[in-house]
């Protein structure tokens, strides 16, 4: 199939401190950072040991109808998007010692374990981690 | 977290009235050293810095949009002075707030490119780049695929 997943992306209320996050804070990788102009950047972030080939796109919620969609699901305690962790209960307590507020602290569901956290950015984002069998 | 979302767009609006930091923790239902701290911990600003960054989002709306003079703007986005608001902007924002409407009109023609110029549309950033030479992915310099 010639269709793909490639690129995904978060609204961002500033890019500099979205970069700041997702990369000392998150541990993500800079794949492109260029000027767009408008005082914008193209951003894409990648998972060291995630897939190569898939970006997280740090967007700038400037557009009012992006603001209002991020702040709708922020106030709804929504999470912005989710991201696989190997193991829920250390990241969680390695982005605490980071200063990173939790909403929903690590809580199994099913058979996953979940935990939602603050990004910085005015976004909610959910870390998982799927049972070994799944 | 959703009373914290609120206080964050209390702080966004009714941006050239005078409020108080204990009001906005109120809305928060926090103290005011605790709001701090917690805003700060959740958005990565504190409320000062979200609140002078709506007003700057504002007047440059404004400077764009409208032709009211530039003390106006400053007054409608709560600036307290010319000379404040002037230097913040022109530190924030590259130019002064003359230069930049002088600028944006200069570059724009259409009033609905003014709107885009402003606001980058979600994943269609790339189509409102300004340099015809990085139209697509491909053709961006600094752009490895």
């Amino acid at each position: 199939m010639a269709i793909k997943i490639k690129l995904t992306s978060v609204l961002v209320d500033n890019q500099d401190k979205a970069l700041k996050f997702y990369t000392e804070v998150l541990g993500f990788a800079i794949s492109k950072d260029f000027d767009v102009g408008g005082g914008y950047r193209w951003i894409t972030v990648v998972a060291p040991e995630g897939h190569p080939d898939v970006e997280l796109a740090l967007e700038p919620n400037a557009n009012p109808v992006g603001k209002a969609f991020q702040t709708g699901l922020f106030q709804q305690g929504i999470p912005a998007t989710a991201f696989e962790v190997d193991d829920v209960q250390a990241e969680f307590r390695r982005l605490k010692e980071h200063g990173v507020v939790f909403t929903s602290e690590p809580k199994q569901m099913g058979p996953m374990w979940l935990a939602v956290f603050a990004d910085t950015c005015g976004n909610l984002i959910q870390i998982y981690q799927p049972s070994p069998t799944s | 977290m959703a009373r914290l979302g609120r206080a964050r767009e209390m702080l966004c609006e009714a941006l050239n009235r005078r409020l108080t930091i204990a009001e906005v923790a109120r809305e928060a239902a926090l103290s005011p050293y605790q709001f701090i701290r917690t805003f700060k911990a959740v958005f990565g600003e504190t409320p000062h810095q979200v609140r002078i960054q709506a007003r700057l989002e504002l007047a440059k709306r404004m400077l764009a949009m409208s032709d009211d003079p530039v003390t106006e703007i400053c007054g409608a986005a709560g600036f307290a002075s010319l000379g404040s608001f002037s230097h913040l902007f022109s530190q924030r924002i590259g130019a002064s707030p003359s230069v930049f409407r002088r600028q944006l009109r200069a570059r724009v023609q259409v009033p609905e490119d003014v709107q885009r110029t402003l606001y980058p549309g979600c994943f269609t950033l790339m189509a409102y780049w300004p340099d015809l030479s990085k139209r697509n992915f491909q053709e961006a310099p600094a752009a490895r695929f």
